[in-house]
């Protein structure tokens, strides 16, 4: 088991025939996610890596049964190829697209809330089963299948901490990078709940950043409805106020968003918080042990 | 992308929202071309606070109004001289209001938030009023309501709702991050105008605004040399005050490097995130962007490779080594390609670890 995606996940993609689209096809199917169809408009009939590519998503649905699409268009086009897979009925999400205007993500996931669509992203790097399935920009090899749930809201930051994981011996079940924009669907609260309902995952490491108060309001939601053991990580303590830290979402305005606040939220609500990524491991560590 | 007071006004004209009748000047000489006085002269500078600074000043003939514009084009306002001034009859005030529309984080949509209160810095105000625009689907009830909540009564309900209903137009034809108009004030005439305003226009949709083509790099604010540059070539840069300069890949990474940095006893001199999938060239402006503060004692380059291919950055690296030989170089290089990286590393002399903690304490080191 895992959280969002799994071995009997059927993915589509959207912009498969892009510059991205193409690559990543490519690096997912090797992976072993079963990418069971592509979307570009214009292009149906033809194929990419093996992959039939359709010229609408609902097309793709009806002949595939796909269950989940992942987003690879350029960001003006974002939110048109997002509503038609909402439209299409599609539960699942994955828009990895970064740059898309704060004006389409509110059309986007007022959308998508109401169709009950989980939107993972935008600007995320996708969500990764190890083993059995990866969405998204993720290096697959950097993880190995365990028992730890990971949520962050960057993407190398994620890898690092899945490295050193993997490292030391540990896996994970699920990684999901929420994303770092200000406006995201499926969000710290969604993937600790869903993580507290496995019963494959054992510890949930939350890794945060400066900006917003999405930690805040995880660390009250952590303290009365999740019982599992949470890590937690801020990154950008030492970051300036008023400064955008390369996420569009990285932002202390005015006394809103400091690492402190997040810090201090978190341990009120139990949740132990590293000061390094490689602490992160160790206080892993000391509660489940390596599997080699 | 903020827009100065005159082409944040023009915007709101376009869109029916009345504003004085206000001109533009760019040469102090040009204001013997006002004919109502008394008037006011508005320095045009992309920073608030500039009443306090001495650069709104008001005029009772034309003499005075030459002499009051020639000091404020020499006023720097925050290090910024006006590009213009915008001259405007003066005004009778029997009311300001706070108005603006933006997006609210938290509740993940457009919000109206205003104030009965106008003229002063909305934070410090007690009086704050919020409608949520559902969906981001707006509606003429909305701004109505808002105006309930504010305390208009009658044809002002009206005449304040039209505002907002413009406001909204605004917003969202010109994918706006903020739309402000702060004092909204009820004139003489009892009618609503915008005597000042602020709009923010959100650069990731900058390229399908053809209206503000070529205007970024002129209505950029409280940037570092660096991060001007770093901004005009689509380097995310972020300047500090220490000695190390930091190059990393993926904002999350670099600001833990940045914090890890700090952790270990140094003092990072910047925050530069490369993005992803960078090519050698991309690399190798961003080398040549954060070395060129001379604080710089030594380069810590980490790049943890899943779109990037860590033989780009080898070879950045490696030009950056036999143009500067005498650059201190840390670096971590892992992920994608890492080993045939890890070659042309050994080729360039440039020692490499694998071990982010390694690298920080060195770097650290080497600066110190």
């Amino acid at each position: 088991m895992s959280v969002l995606i799994n071995k009997n996940t059927k993915v589509i993609v959207q912009g498969i025939t892009g510059g991205m689209g193409r690559t990543h096809t490519a690096l997912m199917k090797k992976y072993g996610t079963n990418i069971v169809g592509g979307v570009t408009p214009g292009k149906g009939g033809t194929e990419q890596d093996g992959v039939p590519v359709f010229d609408s998503v609902s097309e793709a649905v009806a002949k595939t049964g796909a269950n989940c699409s992942v987003i690879f268009v350029p960001p003006y086009l974002c939110l048109d190829a997002a509503l038609e897979a909402i439209d299409a009925g599609l539960p699942l999400i994955s828009v990895i697209t970064e740059g898309l205007p704060p004006q389409d993500a509110v059309k986007l996931h007022a959308a998508a809330k109401l169709k009950g669509t989980l939107v993972n992203g935008p600007n995320c790097p996708g969500i990764i089963t190890p083993g059995e399935c990866l969405i998204g920009i993720h290096p697959g090899s950097i993880y190995m299948p365990g028992r730890v749930g990971l949520i962050s809201r960057s993407g190398t930051l994620t890898y690092e901490i899945g490295l050193g994981l993997k490292q030391s011996g540990i896996g994970i079940s699920t990684a999901v990078g929420i994303g770092g924009d200000p406006i995201i669907g499926i969000d710290q609260i969604v993937s600790l709940d869903l993580f507290e309902k496995d019963k494959d995952t054992d510890l949930i490491i939350l890794v945060g950043e400066i900006g917003g108060t999405a930690e805040e309001d995880a660390a009250d939601y952590i303290k009365v409805n999740i019982k599992k053991p949470v890590i937690g990580y801020i990154a950008g303590r030492t970051a300036p106020a008023g400064k955008r830290m390369g996420h569009a979402g990285a932002i202390i305005s005015g006394n809103k968003g400091t690492a402190e606040s997040k810090t201090k939220a978190f341990t009120n609500a139990g949740v132990r918080v590293a000061m390094t990524p490689s602490e992160i491991v160790e206080l892993v560590k000391a509660h489940i042990p390596a599997t080699v | 992308m903020r827009l100065r007071e005159y082409e944040a006004k023009e915007l709101f004209r376009e869109a029916g929202i009345a504003t004085p009748k206000g001109i533009v000047i760019k040469y102090a000489e040009e204001i013997f071309g006002v004919e109502n006085f008394p008037c006011t002269l508005k320095t045009q500078v992309l920073t608030g606070g500039r009443g306090k600074a001495g650069g709104i000043k008001f005029a009772d003939n034309a003499d005075d109004a030459y002499q009051k514009a020639q000091d404020i084009f020499k006023l720097p306002i925050k290090g910024d001289l006006p590009v213009a001034i915008l001259v405007e009859p003066k005004v009778v005030i029997k009311k300001e209001i706070y108005t603006a529309i933006l997006i609210d984080r938290a509740y993940r949509g457009p919000i109206i938030m205003a104030s009965s209160e106008g003229g002063v810095e909305i934070e410090s105000s007690e009086n704050i009023q919020i409608v949520p625009i559902p969906g981001g689907n707006y509606n003429p009830y909305l701004g109505r309501k808002m105006a309930t909540k504010l305390g208009l009564s009658g044809k002002d309900v009206i005449k304040y709702g039209n505002i907002v209903n413009r406001l909204w137009d605004v917003y969202t034809k010109y994918d706006c991050d903020l739309c402000e108009i702060n004092p909204l004030i009820v004139d003489g005439d009892d009618n609503f105008v915008a005597l000042d305003g602020k709009i923010v226009i959100n650069e990731d949709a900058l390229d399908r605004q053809p209206r503000f083509d070529g205007m970024l790099g002129e209505h950029l604010t409280d940037l570092g040399e660096r991060e001007f540059r770093g901004k005009m070539c689509g380097l995310n840069i972020v300047e500090l005050e220490g000695n190390i300069g930091i190059l990393c890949n993926g904002a999350g990474l670099t600001m833990a490097t940045m914090d890890l940095v700090f952790h270990h006893g140094g003092k990072p001199s910047n925050f530069l995130d490369v993005g992803g999938g960078a090519s050698k060239s991309h690399v190798a402006r961003a080398l040549d962007l954060v070395s060129s503060d001379k604080n710089v004692k030594v380069l810590l380059v980490n790049i943890l490779g899943g779109i990037t291919d860590c033989v780009e950055v080898a070879n950045a690296l490696k030009y950056y080594k036999e143009t500067r030989p005498e650059a201190n170089l840390v670096v971590r290089l892992v992920g994608n390609n890492e080993e045939a990286a890890q070659q042309i590393m050994n080729q360039a002399g440039i020692p490499m670890t694998n071990v982010l903690d390694e690298a920080v304490k060195k770097a650290v080191a080497v600066a110190a």
